[in-house]
């Protein structure tokens, strides 16, 4: 399987980025990825991004700033609703990592 | 775990705006002992930054929360609206939502709390589940409902 990292965003940095991260790892595995996962809140981006490499930022609070790395919009994850849309936007961007 | 209380299930609660429903439905976190005194600001400050309502399929729902620090003890509030109360929907603070249920949650640890955390997000994704919370008549079903979805049986 191939390794990848997300770094999954939210508000708090804990609780839906933690619910998108477990689902995101599930859902990548069926795809053939393994990722993994860490979770952030919008002001921690900086801090998480200066060490280590990310392929893709899953973000359930608007990230407004380009760091550079691939974003996806995953509060689809949440609601189930476009949550196939959320793992195709992922698959797409880490196919070509 | 076990993180959904008797003491913290609602059936019928009514409240004017979103900071309203945070401060009702955080005040039973708090009378129990299971939040700081901290938390509620906590909350509706965090909630006007970063809304956390959604829109599921045929029904709104709100998730608000806080950072861990203002948490004693992991548990989740189930409240039902007598109205819906308007909610931004999270990532997307333009979108409004009228919320009909609320799941106000006291996390700790993500990492010990995930498989609750999982069970919330299968409510969220199942029509029949989130249909079950809603068609809950009183405090005592909404209790039983809420139990068998999101505690660990």
């Amino acid at each position: 399987m191939k390794k990848v990292k997300i770094l999954c965003v939210c508000g708090s940095g804990t609780v839906s980025s933690a619910m998108v991260a477990a689902k995101l790892r599930e859902q990548l595995k069926e795809e053939g990825f393994d990722a993994d996962t860490v979770e952030t809140s919008p002001n921690g981006i900086e801090t998480e991004i200066a060490g280590t490499h990310y392929d893709l930022i899953a973000c359930v609070s608007p990230v407004h700033a380009d760091y550079g790395i691939p974003k996806v919009n995953a509060v689809g994850m949440l609601t189930g609703l476009g949550e196939e849309k959320v793992v195709e936007d992922c698959v797409a961007i880490l196919k070509t990592v | 775990m076990a993180i959904v209380f008797k003491e913290l299930v609602k059936a019928s609660v009514t409240a004017v705006d979103s900071e309203d429903v945070i401060r009702q439905v955080g005040k039973m976190l708090y009378d129990n002992g299971f939040v700081k005194d901290t938390y509620v600001d906590a909350v509706a400050k965090r909630e006007k930054e970063y809304p956390t309502g959604l829109q599921l399929k045929g029904i709104a729902v709100a998730m608000p929360h806080t950072d861990s620090s203002h948490v004693h003890k992991p548990a989740i509030c189930v409240a039902k609206l007598d109205k819906p109360v308007v909610f931004a929907h999270m990532g997307d603070p333009d979108t409004l939502v009228e919320a009909e249920i609320i799941f106000m949650m006291a996390i700790q640890n993500p990492d010990e709390q995930i498989d609750n955390l999982r069970s919330v997000l299968k409510v969220f994704t199942s029509e029949e589940a989130v249909n079950a919370f809603r068609n809950a008549k009183d405090d005592r079903e909404l209790y039983e409902v809420a139990d068998q979805y999101l505690n660990e049986q």
